[in-house]
């Protein structure tokens, strides 16, 4: 019976650590009490469910039994030593069986509230007055007992039932509810700033990897293989035969890989050097497209010294040759304008080309001037989309907060 | 004979750059035409019918692998991309015939030293390739046309493009002739092309696309002519030779 009873023991631990570890698992437990058990297991939240696992592996096998061997044999003396200093009159064994019964349930109930401190320290009134009821309902049994036992009269029973009452009950606050709900309360405190702390850590490695994602595209978009060839083929037919527009479209060449390629490092530029750049990239973009492309910049020199992330206004500006000029039949106007209004700065770039309904393929550029503004402004900048008379307008608005 | 060339390519200094050096290295040939958008540059093929297509594939009206889809095998194409990965490694594959910009000297002689060798016979079909790439392409297919606004008076009619039987070319206009009815469109038929799905609207004239279900039967006129009867419609239309392989059994 013995070899039965151990390989029981033996299979349902095995089960609750594997629930432990994988709470899918629960659902595999046969029913009943085994079922119920994993169940409960399973709904606990992962760092719960982390610390029981961790703590049911250390204390698993003959590592429980010599320790609870040991609380007997402490609780056991601690009895002894009751016995002989206060009431060497009774049997001793009483006090020795008293001892390690109220030893033992408190180790249990600390044990309980050392896992359960969630729950406790969530409904603290619901978890006093539990345990209080539960005190007091087993302090009255205990009474009762003892009167039955020593064949008391019912009288004295009920006439020190308040006093009784009272004491059993403050014990019970005193000796079993006050200290639990303070360890459940400090345990949970404990819980949250690590929680606390887990999030700060997850938010921060993701807003990390957004960064460097955002400056890898960046890179990416940089160094389009497109726009490099198409301009270097244009230059070379410039050069021969006409050796001065050549040196210009060369100059603008040199200008924009040469912001791009510093702006690409700095997280934040001024919106001259940034305008600079867009203004860059549409003359190459002009002497590459002829009469289909005209474009005006404006920054009011007030703004020039305002920062913003780098390249926005160049993706859009990218966005706008690539999805509303270059599909056109006639091409288009690009404006590119700045204005600061109540605070807030409004950065418009408007193509006269096809767009919003035969722009596909336009997300990862936009998605990517979305997760820069998040980065830099959290929710109180934005990009705003709309279908002009004719083509796109792409709007930035950015509070402005530094001036420089 | 002469061979004619038509060079199509978007941005206007590539467009020089390539016929300055076409000039230099096969100037027995004639280049019939040079134009900056696919729209035109199927207009100008089905008006000049030339032996020789340079496609740039970034076009606007329709890409250079469009204009070449409708081609098939009536000429020899040659594309032109300054950087398609994919593109270039399937023209490899497919023995597919291309340049890359900026074109250089050495790379184009001996494109064309290919392009002469082929000349006398029958060009390959593209369209194998074509369809791969442009599958593989990260832009997805162009939207089709669904309405179409034609003055009548003072009123203006919005057309389902669903319900037209056929379109014809006018000018700048375009004749739209639907069931019982017909109005004029302000758009050059060669500019509506783009917008028209090339598996239900055939086009089969240079001034002729007709909705495919329209068609009653195409019968023979002689030995290179057709005409197209059509259902809803008691007019006849003709078939241009471009376009008879359509209806080839």
């Amino acid at each position: 019976m013995w070899a039965g009873i151990a390989k029981w023991y033996r299979q349902w631990e095995q089960e609750q650590l594997a629930v432990l570890q994988d709470p899918a698992l629960a659902r595999q437990a046969p029913f009943g009490y085994r079922r119920y058990v994993a169940c409960k297991l399973a709904a606990l939240p992962l760092r719960e469910r982390q610390e029981l696992y961790r703590f049911s592996v250390y204390w698993r096998g003959p590592r429980v039994w010599l320790a609870l061997a040991a609380l007997c044999l402490v609780l056991s003396v601690l009895g002894l030593l009751l016995h002989l200093a206060f009431m060497p009159a009774a049997p001793w064994w009483k006090t020795v069986v008293a001892a390690n019964t109220i030893g033992l349930a408190l180790s249990a109930s600390s044990a309980g509230v050392w896992f359960n401190y969630r729950k406790i320290a969530r409904a603290k009134l619901r978890a006093l007055a539990s345990m209080v009821g539960l005190g007091a309902i087993g302090g009255l049994f205990g009474t009762l007992i003892v009167t039955v036992s020593r064949g008391k009269p019912w009288q004295e029973l009920i006439d020190d039932l308040p006093r009784t009452l009272m004491l059993v009950t403050g014990a019970a606050t005193v000796l079993i509810a006050a200290p639990s709900i303070v360890l459940a309360v400090l345990r949970n405190r404990h819980y949250e700033t690590a929680n606390a702390q887990l999030q700060r850590d997850a938010e921060q490695a993701r807003l990390a990897r957004e960064l460097s994602e955002t400056q890898l595209r960046l890179l990416r978009a940089q160094i389009e293989p497109h726009f490099l060839f198409n301009t270097l083929g244009a230059v070379q037919q410039l050069a021969q035969e006409k050796a001065p527009r050549a040196a210009e479209l060369t100059a603008h060449l040199i200008d924009f890989l040469r912001a791009s390629m510093s702006d690409m490092r700095c997280e934040q530029v001024s919106l001259a050097t940034e305008f600079g750049l867009v203004e860059s990239y549409l003359a190459v973009m002009q002497i590459r497209m002829g009469e289909r492309l005209r474009f005006r910049i404006d920054l009011p020199t007030g703004l020039a010294a305002t920062r913003i992330p780098s390249m926005l206004v160049l993706t859009l500006a990218e966005n706008a040759i690539k999805h509303g000029i270059e599909p056109s039949l006639r091409g288009g106007d690009i404006t590119v304008t700045a204005h600061e209004d109540a605070g807030q700065i409004r950065i418009a770039v408007n193509d006269g080309g096809v767009g919003m309904s035969d722009t596909p393929g336009n997300g990862t550029g936009l998605e990517n001037v979305r997760s820069r503004l998040r980065l830099a402004y959290g929710e109180s900048a934005s990009l705003v989309l709309s279908e002009a008379e004719p083509g796109l307008l792409a709007e930035l608005f950015i509070p402005r907060k530094d001036a420089q | 004979m002469t061979v004619t060339i038509l060079v199509a390519e978007d941005e206007p200094l590539m467009r020089e750059r390539l016929l300055g050096m076409l000039a230099l290295a096969w100037p027995d040939a004639q280049v019939i035409a040079a134009v900056d958008n696919g729209l035109d540059a199927w207009d100008a093929y089905l008006e000049h019918a030339p032996r020789v297509v340079f496609l740039d594939i970034r076009m606007p009206g329709l890409s250079g692998l469009e204009v070449a889809e409708r081609i098939g095998r009536q000429a020899h194409v040659v594309f032109v991309t300054a950087y398609d990965q994919y593109a270039v490694d399937a023209f490899d594959a497919g023995a597919v015939d291309y340049l890359l910009k900026p074109i250089q000297p050495g790379r184009l002689d001996k494109a064309l030293a290919r392009l002469r060798e082929k000349l006398d016979s029958q060009p390959m079909d593209v369209s194998a390739v074509v369809r791969q790439v442009k599958a593989a392409s990260p832009a997805p297919a162009r939207e089709h046309l669904k309405w179409l606004k034609a003055s009548v008076g003072k009123q203006i009619r919005l057309i389902n493009v669903e319900e037209v039987l056929f379109f014809q070319a006018d000018t700048k206009y375009t004749r739209v002739v639907l069931e019982g009815s017909e109005a004029l469109v302000r758009i050059p038929l060669k500019d509506l092309l783009g917008g028209l799905d090339a598996d239900r609207f055939w086009q089969i004239h240079r001034g002729t696309v007709v909705k495919v279900t329209a068609i009653r039967a195409a019968e023979r006129i002689d030995a290179e002519r057709m005409q197209v009867l059509l259902r809803g419609s008691s007019e006849v239309l003709p078939v241009s030779r471009s376009f008879t392989h359509l209806f080839r059994e």
